[in-house]
Formats: C-alpha cells, structure tokens, sequence
C-alpha cells in the first residue's frame, strides 16, 4: 500500500507524465500561432526546436516498454482495439505521433508559409495531442477498479497535458530565442493556458483522490489508502502550483533560457508525484487493493 | 463445450490450505505466486453483557479461490492483445503466452486476485481450470486434493443441477457477480455474508496479495 505501490508503475507513470507534457505542447505552440505573427526566421527556429515535444513523447514511450515483461510481444496491442482501452491509447498514441511528426517535416520544409496553413495544422496537432491525453486517462477506464474508472481520470490526464505542455511549450519558444514578454497578446494567452493547466490539474487530480477515499472492499478502505499516499498527494499538489507559479514568472518577463528549463522539471516532478499517487491509489471493486 | 466452472462448499471448507498448496506444488509456482488462494473472513463481535455473561458473535469462514473463468471476464475485455481470452471449446479463460506482453492490465482489472504477472516467464500466469489434466480425464489438481470434498469441477450447468442448494459466487468477499459473471457455485455456510457485505474482512491480506 502506498508509494510502495505507485512505485511498481514507475515506468507508467513515467509514460503519463512525459507523454502528456509533449502532446500537450503543441496547444500552446497553436494558442501562439493564432495570436501572434511570427517573422520567417523566428518560425524557421520555433519549427526547430519542435523536436523538443517530439522528443517527451518518444521517450515517454520508451519508459513504457520498462513497464512489459515481454516486449518482443509488443505489436500484438493493437489486437483488442475497441475492447481494450490500452489498445485504444496505443492507437490514439500513434494516431497523434504520425499527426505531429509530419506536422514538423512540413514545417521544417518551409510548407507551412501561409498563416492558414500554420494555424490550421498546428491547432489539429492540438486537439490531437488533447484528445491523446485524455485517452491515456480512459486506459484506466475498468469496471472493476472504481477508483480509476471515473471522468476525473481521463480530465486529469488532459489538464496535465495542458499543464505540461505550457512549460515544454515555454522552452521551445526560449531555446528557439523567439519569446518576447513584450508581447502582450502572446503573454495574456500563454497565462491563461498555463493555469487552465494548473487549476484543472489540480482540481481533477484532487476530486480523484477524494472519490478514491470513499471506497471500500472486504481487503481495505479508500480512507486508509488514501491516506498512506496523503503526504505524496500533497507534495504534487504543492508543485504543480509552484510550477504554475515559476511558469508565470517565465511568462511575465523574460528569464534566461535555463530557468525555462528548471520549470520544465518543476512541472515535470508535480506530475509525475501526481500520477504515482494515482498508481498508489488502485482499488479493487473486489479483492485486491 | 458447455461453460467450465468451480463448487465451493463453504460450510466443509477449513481454510486448511491444501488446495492452494497442492497447485502450487503441482505448478511449481514461485514463492509469491499462487493460482489459488484460501481468504480468511473473519467479522462479528465478542461482547460481555451486562448480567456477566459473554454474548461470542464472531465468525470466520474461509473462501477458496482461483480463477472463475467468468463468462464476462474483466481480465479479457482489459488485454490489449488477447492472450486472455475465453476459449469456447474448453469453456475456460486461458492465456495464450505467446501473445501476452506482460502489461498486467489482467491482474489490474480482474477483481478475484487471479492474474498476476511472472516477470521471469514475460507473461501473465492464473490458474487454468488444469486444462492439460482435463484432456487426460482428470480433475483439477485442487479438487483432488481437497480432504474435505469442498471443491468440485465440472460443466458449471451440471454442477447448478447437481448442487441446487448453492449461488453464483454470492458470498463476501466476492464482488457483486453481475461485474463478470463468475463460473462458480457456491454452497453458503451459516455464518458467511453476502458479496458487499463489508462488515465482514479479509484477514489475510499479505498471504494472498
């Protein structure tokens, strides 16, 4: 019981927090796109630095292969499609990854010159990402496991990605050297994108581990797991405010490029401590914890 | 082939653990691994009263449990590539190891504790029902070795002909049997409670986590 249990899905909880911050990036990079004309040189360098998101992604994906113990096996996921709701994430997963990716080689082809074309693709890369994050929550979707299968897990999922995602989104407009405070309009949305993020984390993250609380079987209470996890669920909701709190710093004025980075891992750790609580909170409708 | 199941009769069981052991052995499973489990269920109350006298209302009963090869399994409906699946022939939930990635997504989802994932195998291991004794004409290895007869294994429309005095897996601990409608008839004893009855708890719970 406890972070002894949310410890054995590490690897998934590294998943579920890389992916939603790489996904989640792309709303931010759209939210700038549309309010913001960016000069070809600048764009030029935000597209390079796309890699960035990519990057969360495809290593959130690798630390999920640590959570198999056959990965040899792996391509047989796409067997219960329908059924399955990991068979599901996988394949929304691809879905998003083969959106982005060629998302970014146009880009980096110089074929998203017009201002349509970027914003058009870029926020379909978006809503695709998004959509990405709440399917990592419906993974969870069980009949069985009462303490996962509610709405607030697949909203969690998606706030996380928009929390995520505004730091990762914050460090491809610094390490592209393209953001500018100055910029009213750019900083007013990157704001309210960012604690959208904060605020729907924590609030959905919370409501989750209170329903959890209430739960029952013939092994154990919710109150006593929840409680085991108390000081974990806590610590997570202290730093994803603070990294809502750096990430308005960053945002307000300009910062150097290292500090864009130190929010990435203030937000990266308030996640992840989020979603190892989740982990350390599964609980059985029947005998099991 | 008609549906597989388990008899369990609760009111000759004492919890003595022969089943359990004698599929461990006969599997040669790993220290924490088991395809079938003995649940302690204690509850009830020891008060004295107010004249003296001393009012024992406690119980315990005990649950043997392996898989229920159910007819709307979780575990199934969870796999991402199949390897757990109802196969109709036998009238059992089997794994395809050859398939399964090791998610433990089936020890997740199952709510009997049956799954559970061998990470030295590389593949989710539960009890079969004995599926290779069966094709010899035997029964499962637990059944035989039960000194007390509680268990009993068979055609599961058979074994409701056969027991008429026994339930579908309604008896605390179990979940609701609606959640995936367990192939297991169960003989209820006196004192045991129904499924969702919380008063009653498991007291063993680090034996058979």
């Amino acid at each position: 019981m406890g972070m002894e249990l949310g410890m054995t899905e590490l690897p998934l909880a590294l998943f579920s927090t890389l992916v939603p911050m790489g996904a989640g990036a792309f709303l931010m990079l759209a939210a700038a796109f549309f309010v913001k004309r960016f000069d070809a040189e600048a764009l030029k360098k935000v597209d390079r630095m796309t890699v960035i998101p990519i990057v969360f992604v495809v290593v959130g994906f690798i630390c999920a292969f640590f959570h198999l113990a056959n990965p040899m096996n792996a391509f047989n996921v796409f067997a219960n499609v329908g059924s399955s709701p990991m068979s599901n994430e996988i394949v929304m997963g691809l879905v998003f990854c083969v959106v982005a990716i060629v998302y970014w080689i146009v880009a980096l082809a110089g074929k998203l010159a017009s201002e349509g074309a970027r914003k058009g693709f870029s926020a379909v890369v978006a809503v695709v990402g998004l959509l990405f994050c709440v399917f990592v929550g419906l993974a969870y979707g069980m009949d069985t496991i009462p303490s996962w299968n509610n709405a607030m897990v697949p909203l969690s999922t998606l706030f996380f990605g928009v929390l995520g995602g505004s730091a990762v989104g914050m460090a491809v407009f610094y390490q592209a050297g393209v953001y500018d405070a100055a910029d009213k309009q750019l900083a007013k949305v990157a704001l309210v994108v960012s604690w959208v993020g904060v605020i729907g984390s924590v609030a959905f993250f919370a409501l989750n581990m209170g329903t959890a609380s209430g739960l029952a079987n013939n092994m154990m209470y919710g109150s006593d797991v929840v409680s085991a996890m108390m000081p974990w669920i806590v610590t997570a909701v202290i730093v994803m405010v603070l990294a809502g709190v750096a990430l308005m710093f960053e945002i307000q004025k300009k910062r150097a490029t290292f500090y864009t980075w130190i929010v990435v891992v203030v937000t990266f750790v308030g996640i992840l401590l989020a979603r190892l609580s989740f982990y350390g909170v599964e609980f059985s409708a029947g005998l099991g914890i | 082939m008609t549906q597989k199941g388990f008899y369990f009769d609760s009111t000759r069981c004492m919890g003595c653990r022969t089943c359990e052991t004698a599929c461990k052995d006969y599997y040669d499973t790993e220290v924490d691994t088991n395809y079938r489990k003995v649940y302690d269920c204690e509850g009830g109350s020891c008060d004295v009263n107010e004249d003296d006298t001393v009012e024992n209302l406690a119980y315990c009963y005990h649950m043997s449990l392996g898989c229920n090869h159910c007819e709307d399994p979780a575990c199934t409906k969870a796999c991402p590539t199949g390897a757990i699946h109802r196969d109709e022939e036998a009238g059992l939930v089997l794994i395809d190891d050859g398939k399964c990635i090791g998610c433990g997504y089936c020890e997740m989802a199952c709510p009997y504790n049956a799954p559970k994932v061998d990470k030295e195998k590389g593949h989710s291991v539960k009890c079969s029902g004995c599926y290779e004794r069966l094709q010899e004409g035997k029964e499962p290895i637990c059944v035989s070795a039960c000194p007390l007869r509680a268990l009993q294994f068979g055609d599961i429309d058979e074994l409701e002909r056969e027991y008429s005095d026994s339930e579908v897996g309604n008896i605390a601990p179990l979940p609701d049997k609606d959640l995936t409608h367990p192939s297991l008839l169960v003989k209820v004893c006196p004192d045991a409670k129904p499924a969702g009855d919380m008063s009653v708890r498991v007291s063993n719970p680090l034996e058979v986590i």
